[in-house]
């Protein structure tokens, strides 16, 4: 059998990859966050636009606040749940016995977590369109992308802090009181940035800079801060 | 093949010193046995000595690798800890399980030599059954089928006849009696003398936080 004794870049991006799709493949068929997810975005959508019944004019410019609230609360039920499946049989063990990097590990969960987020993601936002009729359609790419960048950051921090909390007793809680507070300076870029789209507004660069750099700050510190916490 | 040398080793948890001066050594080929009552550290020790706890009192060497001071993925891609806990995942297939492992360890084995590690354990005819489904023996046999792809130089088991039958305990000893003829390491925690005999060992006692070998007198602790 080849073993690759000291995994290189190719190995180590095979195990992250793995451990994402052992996630993924564990939430379709246990039919778990996804659905959880899901079920809670609608039922956001469905309970603002009852609320508001906004017009068209008035929806626009509603939009993305309503679309973020409900993107930071739908995170936060599946980041609840992402170090669910290790509770199984101990398998967080396992994962922290094997020879990977603890970097390695960390990548593969947020990459499991990202992949659920981002597809709830894409089905929220044209659901989001036709309740509230707000004609975007056009730049629905550019909302995409905007919602992609803020992910990247919100699930990026998030996971390192589900890993945080994976042992406390109101382990969701705390984990919505730690990352409220450090995600705000994302949401504000994030719904600015939305909001420009939508309205046709000028620049949008300094937030989609802002948004860059909290991306960069969170995912380049998580790796090493999930290796420091998971140790004993 | 594998050298492990542990000198006095302690480990506490919090004011609680579990394990006090541990020295250790085990050469390829050798297999130390660990009893001792419930609670005595024996599983401690083999998760100190998987790396699973940072080492904060003694030395330990593997292979002439100072563990301390080498990254913790080098030492352990050398061994492999099969403890009460078989981390399979359970919305998993035996294949998938054991794909997810080789990933996991950079191993690389065919579709074909999965299927033969899985029929080794006897668990063919089970392949593609969701792991969800499998009795605690049958576990155990799907986590003994790791140790047979990954083949580390040391092998550090928990318990490892709690939920087999006598087949299952039979093979288990045949598989370990090979393993050691080819040169690994094995350190193991048992309650059974009697199915431990089958094996060529060397018995320990842990007690009070510390190893004693057991033909020798208690006043002298083992080195």
């Amino acid at each position: 059998m080849a073993d690759v004794n000291a995994q290189g870049g190719t190995g180590l991006l095979r195990a992250a990859y793995r451990i994402a799709w052992k996630d993924v493949v564990g939430d379709f068929r246990r039919r778990s966050t996804l659905a959880a997810m899901l079920f809670f975005a609608i039922a956001v959508l469905v309970v603002f636009q009852a609320a508001f019944e906004p017009d068209r004019q008035e929806a626009t410019r509603l939009l993305p606040g309503l679309l973020w609230t409900t993107v930071l609360f739908t995170t936060l039920v599946g980041l609840g749940r992402v170090f669910q499946a290790e509770e199984e049989d101990n398998a967080f063990e396992g994962l922290l016995l094997s020879p990977l990097p603890r970097g390695v590990l960390y990548l593969g969960k947020w990459g499991g977590n990202l992949a659920l987020t981002l597809l709830v993601e894409i089905l929220l936002l044209p659901c989001m369109l036709v309740l509230f009729n707000v004609d975007a359609w056009g730049q629905l790419h550019q909302v995409f992308g905007v919602l992609l960048l803020g992910t990247l950051g919100l699930t990026g921090l998030g996971v390192l802090l589900a890993a945080l909390t994976q042992a406390a007793r109101a382990r969701e809680t705390l984990l919505a009181l730690l990352l409220l507070p450090l995600v705000v300076p994302l949401l504000i870029a994030g719904v600015q940035a939305t909001g420009n789209i939508l309205t046709g507004g000028s620049d949008n660069g300094p937030w989609l800079q802002l948004l860059v750099t909290f991306d960069v700050v969170y995912l380049a510190m998580a790796p090493w801060g999930f290796g420091w916490l998971v140790e004993e | 093949m594998a050298e492990l040398l542990t000198e006095n080793v302690d480990h506490r948890y919090g004011r609680q010193r579990v394990l006090n001066g541990i020295n250790l050594h085990a050469g390829p080929g050798g297999c130390a046995v660990l009893f001792g009552a419930n609670g005595s550290g024996k599983s401690t020790l083999l998760a100190l000595l998987a790396t699973r706890y940072r080492l904060r009192g003694g030395r330990y060497r593997l292979n002439g690798l100072d563990v301390s001071t080498t990254s913790g993925e080098t030492i352990r891609r050398q061994l492999m800890l099969l403890g009460h806990y078989t981390h399979l995942y359970g919305h998993l297939n035996a294949l998938e399980n054991l794909q997810f492992f080789s990933d996991l360890r950079g191993l690389i084995p065919s579709m074909e030599q999965l299927r033969t590690a899985i029929a080794a354990v006897g668990l063919d005819g089970y392949a593609e059954r969701p792991v969800r489904g499998f009795s605690a023996g049958m576990r155990k046999r799907l986590a003994l089928a790791r140790v047979q792809l990954a083949m580390p130089s040391l092998l550090l088991l928990d318990e490892p006849y709690s939920a087999l039958d006598a087949a299952g305990v039979a093979w288990l000893n045949a598989m370990l009696i090979a393993y050691l003829g080819g040169g690994g390491t094995v350190i193991m925690a048992s309650h059974d003398p009697e199915r431990v005999a089958a094996l060529p060992h060397i018995p320990y006692r842990l007690e009070g936080g510390r190893l004693w070998p057991m033909s020798t007198h208690r006043e002298e602790p083992a080195c």
